[in-house]
This record gives C-alpha cells, sequence and structure tokens, in this order.
C-alpha cells in the first residue's frame, strides 16, 4: 500500500524546509529533504560592488553564522590581494568564531534539540519543567553573544571586522570582563555533560558516513587553516581549500533550493561530528575525557552523535576562549588599523569551520577591486545530500514503527544536523572568470 | 493598537530572509523567560513544534521579505489573523538585501546559478510587507536591536503607541561625541541619511554607517547630499550604498523615504 509521509514545515530548525517519504509497502521510494526557502540570489547582486562592501553583504546569508560568513569573506578577499593579517588579528578571528560557536550550540542544544528528547515541543514548554536546563542553555547563549558583542561589535552581523583586520580592537576593560564571563561559565561545563550524557539514547540511522572537516595547523579552531580532512571508510585524505571543487561537486536538483553535493559519488557530512572526527587529535585539557564520557566513538556511525559533538565543543570553546582572552591580556591589546589594502586583479578561496561544518567563499576581483564572480557554499548545502542518506537509514531501520514515531525520529535526524537552511540556497556560480 | 493588552496573543514569523531579527529575539536571553510570561506566544515555528497556525493573534512580529508566491501567501495568511502586523527588520521594512538589484535581472541570475532548473523554482523578486499588505508598525535594522524590540512589546502592552527614531544615525553619533567619518576623514558614511535606533554602533567602532537600518523619513535630504559632494563623494556612490539594504527607498539622485 503506497503511503506517503510528509513533514510540511519543519520546526525548531532556521529556515523553511520539509521532509517528504515515500513508501509503498516494504519498498522505500523517494526521501528527501525539501528547501523552499525563497531564494535571495545575493552572490548575483553583488558582483561588481567593491572589496569594501562584500563582506557586509555575505554576513546576510545568514544571522546565525554571521560571523562565519563575515570572516570567511574577509579571508577569501585578503587571500585574493595577498594581504597578511597580523597575529593579533588572527587570534581576535578566532576568538570571534569561538563566541559564535558557543552561541550557536547553545541555541541549538537547548533550545532547538533538547526539547525532542525530553519530549517537549519546544523550549518555552521545556522551562515550565525544566527552568534549570533553559536558563543553562541562554546564559551561555549569552556568554557567547558577549563574545560576539565586544570583538565583532554586535552578536548578529558583526560591524567591526574589516578586510585587513579590525575596525577597533578591544581594549583590556572589554576583556576582562570576558574572562570574568568565561570564568564563571567555566563552572557550568561538567553540568552541560552531564545533561548531554543523561539524554535518552537516540540512534536509529547506523551506518558508515564520510566526513570533511579544516584542518587547522597545531589546534583545535574554526577560523585558520588551507587544507580540508576527508575520512572515508577508516582512511584519510587531504584535500587543499583551493581545490574545493573536487570535494563539493554541486548538482542542481528539482525538490531543493540547495544543490547537492558528493564526494567520489557518496554524500559526507560536515559539523562538529565531522570536526571531531577529523581533529580529535588536536583536543587538549579535559575536552578528550569528555567525549569519552558521552560515549563517543570517532569517527562515529550515528549522525546523532552531531548533538554530542557540539556539547563537547562546547565547553571546549569556553575553556580555548579563556585561554585566548588571558593571552590577549598577557600581550596587552594594541590598537593597530587594518592592513592597508592594494586592491589587484586576482582569485581568492577560503574555507572555514562554521558552527554547521565546512564554508567555501571564493571570489575573483578585478584590478579596481570590483568584485567580478563569487562562489559561496555552505554546511547545510553541503549537508543537504547526507540528511537524505540519512533520513533513508531511519526508514529502513524503524519498519516497525507507527507514523507519528518515524516522523519524530525523521525530524530529530535534520534537526541533529542544526541545518541553516537560509544559508544552503545558493547563491551564485562561477561565471565570469577574470 | 493603543488600548493596554492583557497578555496578547503573539506569532512570530520569518519569511525570505536570514532569521536574523528572530534570533535577536531570541537573544533577549535576560527577557525571555520574562516575554514568555507576558505574551502569549501562539505560533513561532523557530522555536516550536507546537504551534496554532489558525488563531487570530493580536500581534503579528514578521521578518524576511517576500521572494515567493509561497511568502506571499504565507504573509497575506498572517495579515487576515492579525489585529497588528509588526515589520521587522529591514528586509520586512524596505526589502533589504535581496532587492538590491530591484529584481531587474532575476531571470538571468536564476539561470547563473541553478542552470535550466532555475525557471522551475518559486522564485519572484523582492519585495517589503507594505508592498503586498498593510502594515501597522516597522522596526528597521539589520538586524533590529534588542532596546527597540523590546521597547515596542513594553509599549504595546502599555497601550502606548511605540516611539520609534525618525532621525538619522549622526543624531545618536555626536551624542556619543564620535569623530565625524565623513567630515573628518572624507568617508562615505552613509549616517547622515539612515535611520538612528542603533547608538552609531558603526562609526563609534570607526566604521563608516552602511546604511543597514534604512532611510530616515526626518532629514534634509539636499543637505547631506551637498555635504557627500563637498567631500568628492558622488551621489551615484551614496545611492549605490544605500541601495545595499533599502532600494525602494532610493532612486538615482533623490534620497527619499517613501514609508513612515
Amino acid at each position: 500500500m503506497a503511503e506517503t509521509i510528509r513533514v510540511e514545515h519543519l520546526a525548531r530548525v532556521e529556515g523553511h524546509g520539509g521532509i517528504t517519504v515515500e513508501l509503498d509497502g516494504d519498498t522505500i521510494g523517494s526521501v528527501r529533504f525539501d528547501i523552499f526557502e525563497g531564494l535571495r540570489l545575493l552572490e548575483t547582486m553583488v558582483r561588481g560592488r567593491s572589496y569594501e562592501d562584500v563582506a557586509g553583504v555575505a554576513s546576510r546569508v545568514c544571522a546565525i553564522c554571521s560571523v562565519a560568513h563575515s570572516l570567511t569573506s574577509l579571508k577569501a578577499t585578503e587571500t585574493a590581494f595577498g594581504i597578511q593579517v597580523s597575529p593579533q588579528t588572527a587570534l581576535l578571528r578566532q576568538l570571534l568564531f569561538r563566541g559564535e560557536n558557543i552561541q550557536s550550540h547553545a541555541l541549538h542544544l537547548f533550545l532547538l534539540a533538547v526539547p525532542d528528547y525530553l519530549d517537549y515541543p519546544g523550549a518555552a514548554a521545556l522551562a515550565r519543567d525544566r527552568a534549570d536546563l533553559v536558563m543553562l542553555g541562554l546564559h551561555l547563549k549569552k556568554l557567547g553573544n558577549s563574545i560576539q558583542e565586544s570583538i565583532g561589535g554586535r552578536a548578529v552581523h558583526p560591524v567591526n571586522v574589516a578586510v585587513g583586520g579590525f575596525g577597533k580592537v578591544p581594549d583590556a576593560d572589554q576583556l576582562i570582563a570576558l574572562r570574568h564571563g568565561l570564568l564563571d561559565a567555566r563552572k557550568d561545563c561538567q553540568t552541560v555533560i552531564d545533561l548531554v550524557a543523561s539524554l535518552p539514547s537516540a540512534d536509529h540511522c547506523r551506518c558508515d558516513t564520510v566526513f570533511a572537516a579544516l584542518r587547522s595547523p597545531g589546534e583545535y579552531g574554526y577560523y585558520a587553516g588551507e587544507e580540508i580532512t576527508v575520512i572515508s571508510n577508516g582512511t584519510r585524505e587531504t584535500i587543499p581549500v583551493s581545490e574545493y571543487r573536487s570535494l563539493t561537486n554541486e548538482k542542481a536538483v528539482l525538490h531543493s533550493h540547495a544543490k547537492h553535493s558528493a564526494f567520489r559519488g557518496e554524500p559526507f557530512m560536515v559539523g562538529a561530528l565531522a570536526r571531531l572526527a577529523a581533529n580529535s587529535d588536536l583536543l587538549d585539557g579535559s575536552a578528550g575525557g569528555f567525549a569519552e564520557r558521552l560515549g563517543l566513538a570517532l569517527p562515529s556511525r550515528n549522525p546523532m552523535d552531531n548533538n554530542k559533538a557540539q556539547a563537547v565543543e562546547l565547553v571546549y570553546d569556553v575553556e580555548c576562549a579563556l585561554r585566548d582572552v588571558e593571552r590577549l591580556l598577557d600581550e596587552g591589546p594594541r590598537p593597530e588599523p587594518p592592513v592597508a589594502v592594494r586592491p589587484r586583479a586576482g582569485a581568492g578561496t577560503a574555507a572555514t569551520e562554521a558552527p554547521r561544518g565546512l564554508l567555501f567563499h571564493s571570489y575573483t576581483y578585478d584590478q579596481q577591486g570590483l568584485l567580478a564572480s563569487a562562489d559561496v557554499i555552505t554546511p547545510t548545502a553541503l549537508n543537504a545530500a547526507s540528511i537524505e542518506n540519512h533520513l533513508r537509514h531511519t526508514v529502513a531501520q524503524s519498519r516497525q514503527i507507527d507514523a507519528p514515531s518515524l516522523t519524530k525520529k525523521l525530524e530529530m535526524v535534520v534537526r541533529a544536523y542544526d541545518p541553516c537552511i537560509s544559508c544552503s540556497v545558493h547563491l551564485v556560480r562561477k561565471r565570469h572568470a577574470v | 493598537m493603543c488600548e493596554g493588552m492583557n497578555r496578547p496573543s503573539v506569532g512570530i514569523f520569518g519569511l525570505t530572509g536570514c532569521a536574523g531579527d528572530q534570533l535577536v529575539i531570541l537573544n533577549c536571553e535576560d527577557q525571555l523567560l520574562d516575554l514568555l510570561g507576558a505574551l502569549d506566544v501562539r505560533d513561532f515555528l523557530l522555536a516550536s513544534s507546537r504551534n496554532d497556525v489558525t488563531c487570530e493573534l493580536d500581534v503579528a512580529f514578521v521578518e524576511g521579505a517576500v521572494l515567493s508566491k509561497r511568502d506571499e501567501k504565507h504573509l497575506r495568511r498572517i495579515r487576515e489573523r492579525s489585529a497588528t502586523l509588526v515589520a521587522t527588520g529591514t528586509c520586512a521594512v524596505w526589502g533589504g538585501v535581496a532587492a538590491m538589484d530591484g529584481g531587474a535581472r532575476r531571470a538571468q541570475y536564476l539561470n547563473d546559478v541553478y542552470g535550466e532548473l532555475g525557471a522551475y523554482y518559486d522564485s519572484q523578486p523582492a519585495k517589503a510587507l507594505h508592498e503586498v499588505v498593510k502594515v501597522d508598525l516597522n522596526i528597521s535594522g539589520c538586524p533590529i536591536e534588542k532596546g527597540q524590540f523590546l521597547a515596542a512589546v513594553a509599549n504595546l502592552l502599555n497601550g502606548d503607541p511605540p516611539l520609534l527614531a525618525e532621525y538619522p544615525v549622526c543624531g545618536e553619533c555626536k551624542m556619543r561625541e564620535n569623530n565625524c567619518l565623513l567630515i573628518e576623514k572624507g568617508q562615505v558614511c552613509c549616517g547622515p541619511l539612515t535611520v538612528a535606533g542603533c547608538e552609531a554602533r558603526c562609526p563609534g567602532l570607526g566604521m563608516p554607517c552602511i546604511g543597514c537600518r534604512g532611510p530616515a523619513s526626518d532629514v534634509n535630504v539636499e543637505s547631506a547630499l551637498s555635504t557627500f559632494r563637498s567631500k568628492g563623494i558622488s551621489e551615484d556612490q551614496i545611492v549605490m550604498k544605500l541601495r545595499t539594504f533599502a532600494p525602494v527607498a532610493v532612486t538615482a539622485g533623490n534620497a527619499e523615504s517613501v514609508h513612515g
């Protein structure tokens, strides 16, 4: 008997998407992650604009990852112009990324994902019974936002970042206030891990998964790095960021405004779980113990573990942000203007790790510094094919359960990816090489 | 709108955009639980999977621009069920970044991005909410400022008409005693034409205003343009900047507010 399971409009995810599963008796037909986010085509619109304006528009691709979009944009532009930023700028940018990651993971874990595990429709309902839990999430989210405000000038769409550096370098008073907040938050870290460890298990789409993540040299980071690690069937290989298209291989599909990606024909997963799989050797301090406490075997065969991986990163970023702030305070924050920009014709590609995974910006400029072409590939676009793969496994591994229970499991899979659907929608393809 | 409301029923909606304004609402961490106590939030898809999608609403906050038939239908339904509709954020008030090109080359862009499939997608040029339905209140900003949102909610609860600035960013910038980036450094700062409410965030950091809040209505456009000219900044340059966020407000040679 033919049957269609449909989630028209997914709740508790950013943006507009749905799920469709077609079943015919024991045969699983089409399984789709439908994306009907409106098409803003920002990359085409920014063509012809000055290099100074590009990051401000790029930021608007997505609010929750606006730091990642702004800084990846700046990194691509700086690569095109051959600009090296100062070590202080690089450190502040890394700290800004950690702030965004704390904000984004706290929002996703506590307000969007955890309600599923405890059977609540959302954080407002959860707060009636478990105010402690919601307050903990809000407290950490606020901390992440305070880092973004102090370094980036605003919690959503940073205004203090520029090609070559910052508008105004935060002063010692601002850093001391951040240190205070981070020291305070460190006390919550064990509670976060205990909470996530206590959640009922979710394990209904177990399978081999290909992972891809940026590798930052020398530390578990999100901003620096020029190489992608791909983990597939127990092997690791490295792809230079400049050759990102050999990883992404995008193609347009009709049911989704996000293009689909595949590496050697296989969908792949990006995000916290992929980062841990690729870079866990770079974790130091207590973070390794946290992963163990949560029972994370890496690389994981259970994509639902992305929630646990986010919890590990959340507490690790609190530790690392504290270390970064103390280093800045030890060295004394120096006011410095952005590096002088001399535009030139050229191309630049940059990759970073946004909270939900690998993000690419690739630009070409003409000799006046006007943008000739842009290509932006976001983590949720990269994940779209992998999400469908895991939805299919969920259906295959849940044949004996009723439709509402299956629907909930399907929603949980999509939510575990922490999709940012606004982001996923493509804005441009490279057409006009300089 | 001018009578006090006892726990008004509220919906918070996103059309096409970056969700930044809904995120600012969720970023009111210190007030969020109080807000949930004071407001009866019935429909908020970003935050809850149990929503009443048909009930009448006292207030609807709508962010994003209209970019598809789906958006347009959604917005009309929200309008039908809401007593007060608040355009929330620059995309909702002015069309925002997706309206930057005025829709002129949309078919070409769709083809550039998606190839032949582009023609099959539900896509139309970006419109601000007021181009589709009647809007009762505008809170602009990309994103909105937390303080302005909370003040607007408090006003609605008390039955006072929300007071939003109509003067330009320069007013707030002077209050903060910032050095003027336009006069002193000749930078292309959109402060003289952009509506205040952000406490001059960008100039306060030494960064020129990029006009993300949309145009101010209480502004002497001619005088501002003559200041730009005296600094060697052409009208085209400033219009190009302003078009980024509020294209419907600007026509070449004449920066003016079209909507109060």
